[in-house]
């Protein structure tokens, strides 16, 4: 999977690259608005990450060019503009997603993944890791045969964690995702914390091998290889 | 200035002008008048002279008539001298006309009953065109009837007229100049003050807010002027000064993660350690930035608010759902403190506002509410009607808040007492709950009585009438972030 940064400042840049690389993607950088056109439309790329404001021809100009000629190649925007007309523009202009800046990197990866396998969502109900099993139609959650008694959110909440399995989780995320709330708000990190605690004591205290690991500062992380 | 000069010009002219009209018109009158007048003493003359002449007429034997003009006392009185005189007999045979008028004939031949019972006057012409006032008179004469016309030309009139409007004209440009200039220094002198309050106007700026406009009389309309305009200034003055201090306060709630982070870094990189404790460190200057990350947002959200940038959009919704909604989302954290929660509705109530930023707004009061009540103590919360207001109370059992405090604790970066919180969340909940609700016409304040608790209540406009009831009370959004 090829993807093509474009960003201006060679930090954000870099940490992009590794990060995609890490992830196993082919990544090209390009530095400015009209070295990511040229770019673009010269070889063929997977995915987009362009940011909105570049020196020269900005992102969005970029995005409506690429679209007038009617390129249909999956663009995630990134830019520090949050208020709803900025990403009404963003999406108007032929942006697929919209990343406000600053960005949990797991958020960037997993926006990139649904970009990438977008139309075709995961549909399955059996979900597993290691011993852990979830069937998600019956709401049954077993641990090595052994099954888990969880309240609603505690089971919505290990459900995307077993669908994003491996990968780093944020926050964000799952405030967006499992709590359905689209503003960060100061309760909301505490709450987040005291359920993921208490799903801990449900799934990993009874066992030797801890599946559920918190990375400090990013998120949390279900993984058969967890130490 | 130059606005200013053009302003006093145009004052000047739009008084003068009028006056200029207005004399234009009573100068007419005057005129019109006088020549009335002087057309009332002339037909008086012409019938004196009447009387007069109708004695000295006479025929001579030749059967001609003949005036004795020796008769008169004085020849060179101006009533002998202007006269113009003419004798008719009845059928419009010309009997005498005297030397003045010559040739001429004074209005033609006799109209029927002309001077038969009085005096006929009128305007006439002579044949050469002269305008005249005429009056003529039916005599019986030596036995024979004869109409006798004295007549004095207008020319005596129009020469008066003439000589009183030259006069006139003449002082009518003094007059008129001499008002202007009066004018023009009253106008200057009342528009002075805005000349003042311009130069002053001009050297205010965000630094020196506290100066004042001049204000020279504060009864007329310019002093009203300039007290608006100070108090204008002072409102800005005052949101310069909260703009000011919200400035530094976030500057300095900034400062302190970016202090941590900076330590962090430092530290660990001093240290030659293993990838464990590295990856401990990175850890620890991330969970730095997601509060400076918070923090930005927050502060974000005030500044759209306070730039009105965020739309909102009312509905009726019923509160008592939504205080449930906001204790089931807290209830880990209520669990984990042992906190007896207790939630009554008084009466089935709604409110008429955006339902997402109240829902924040009474998240943020909970979660205050939790975390201020210490392990095993209660939480109560009712929500009534009062008049027409939708009452959402909360009230813990913390604390309380001291009275000193109570006024200032929707202040921005406020905080009571950091060390008892043990919080390291930037004071900012409370400000946002406040313009949540405020933006929604409604009012938030609290009690805190001296013997400890606190109650939080959030007053809204009620819904008129009570909506369906909403089983679902979570699929509400917070659209704006």
């Amino acid at each position: 999977m090829r993807v093509l940064i474009v960003e201006d400042e060679d930090k954000m840049a870099d940490a992009l690259r590794h990060g995609l690389e890490a992830d196993h993607y082919t990544v090209a950088v390009a530095r400015s608005g009209e070295e990511g056109f040229y770019l673009i439309s010269t070889q063929a790329f997977d995915l987009v990450v362009l940011d909105w404001l570049l020196p020269g021809r900005d992102g969005i100009e970029v995005l409506t060019q690429l679209r007038q000629r009617g390129v249909t190649v999956p663009v995630l925007l990134l830019t520090a503009k949050d208020a709803t007309e900025d990403r009404v523009r963003g999406l108007d202009a032929g942006a697929d997603d919209y990343l406000v800046k600053p960005f949990a990197f797991p958020e960037l990866l997993a926006r990139t993944r649904a970009l990438l396998r977008r139309g075709a969502p995961e549909t399955t109900n059996q979900l597993a890791v290691a011993d852990l099993e979830m069937d998600v139609a019956t709401h049954k959650v077993k641990r090595g045969g052994r099954e888990l008694a969880l309240t609603a959110r505690e089971f919505d909440l290990l459900e995307y964690l077993l669908r994003q399995h491996g990968r780093v989780v944020s926050r964000e995320m799952l405030a967006r995702d499992v709590w359905k709330e689209s503003v960060r708000y100061t309760p909301l990190d505490n709450l987040i914390d005291v359920h993921v605690a208490r799903l801990r004591r449900k799934l990993d205290d009874p066992s030797e091998r801890k599946l559920l690991r918190t990375v400090r500062g990013v998120g949390f992380i279900l993984d058969e290889d967890s130490a | 200035m130059i606005g200013i000069r053009r302003l006093r010009t145009r004052l000047t002219l739009w008084y003068v002008a009028p006056l200029a009209g207005v004399m234009g018109v009573y100068l007419a009158a005057v005129l019109l008048m006088l020549y009335w007048q002087m057309n009332r003493v002339l037909t008086h003359l012409a019938e004196e002279d009447l009387e007069t002449v109708k004695g000295l007429l006479y025929f001579r034997p030749d059967g001609n008539m003949d005036l004795h003009l020796e008769y008169h006392h004085r020849t060179e009185w101006r009533q002998v001298q202007e006269r113009l005189l003419e004798v008719l007999s009845p059928d419009g045979q010309i009997l005498y006309r005297n030397e003045r008028l010559g040739t001429r004939s004074i209005g033609g031949p006799p109209f029927p009953g002309e001077g038969e019972r009085a005096y006929s006057e009128r305007s006439a012409r002579l044949s050469d065109g002269t305008a005249v006032v005429l009056v003529s008179g039916k005599y019986n004469l030596e036995g024979k009837r004869v109409l006798i016309r004295v007549a004095y030309s207008e020319d005596l009139i129009w020469g008066r007229l003439q000589e009183t409007l030259v006069i006139l004209l003449l002082a009518l440009p003094f007059a008129l100049s001499a008002i202007g200039l009066f004018g023009y220094k009253m106008a200057g002198r009342a528009l002075d003050p805005i000349e003042k309050m311009a130069r002053q106007a001009r050297r205010i700026n965000s630094e020196n807010l506290d100066e004042r406009l001049p204000v020279e009389n504060p009864d007329d309309e310019l002093g009203h002027l300039a007290a608006e305009f100070n108090a204008t200034l002072a409102r800005l003055g005052q949101s310069f000064e909260q703009l000011r201090r919200f400035t530094s306060d976030a500057s300095h709630e900034l400062r302190t993660p970016l202090a941590a982070i900076r330590s962090i870094g430092e530290v660990g990189l001093q240290q030659d350690a293993g990838a464990d404790q590295y990856r401990d460190t990175i850890g620890s200057m991330l969970e730095e930035v997601n509060r400076l990350t918070g923090l930005v947002d927050n502060l974000l959200t005030l500044s759209r608010a306070d730039a009105g940038h965020i739309t909102l959009q009312a509905s009726a919704f019923r509160l008592m759902p939504l205080l449930e909604e906001a204790a089931s989302l807290l209830d880990v954290l209520i669990e984990d403190k042992t906190l007896r929660v207790n939630l009554v509705e008084e009466e089935p109530v709604s409110a008429l506002a955006d339902r997402s930023y109240i829902r924040q707004a009474v998240l943020n009061i909970f979660h205050n509410a939790v975390k201020f009540t210490s392990a095993g103590g209660a939480i109560s919360a009712r929500v009534y009607r009062e008049a027409s207001w939708a009452v959402l109370a909360i009230t813990d059992t913390g604390p309380g808040i001291p009275a000193e405090h109570a006024g200032r604790v929707f202040e921005r970066f406020y905080r009571v007492d950091e060390a008892r919180s043990g919080e390291k969340a930037a004071g900012l909940g409370l400000s946002i709950a406040q313009w949540a609700v405020r933006a929604n016409k409604g009012e938030i304040g609290l009690v805190s009585p001296p013997q400890g608790g606190c109650t939080f209540w959030i007053r809204l406009p009620a819904a008129p009438c009570e909506p369906a009831h909403r089983a679902d009370g979570r699929h509400s959004r917070l659209t704006v972030s």
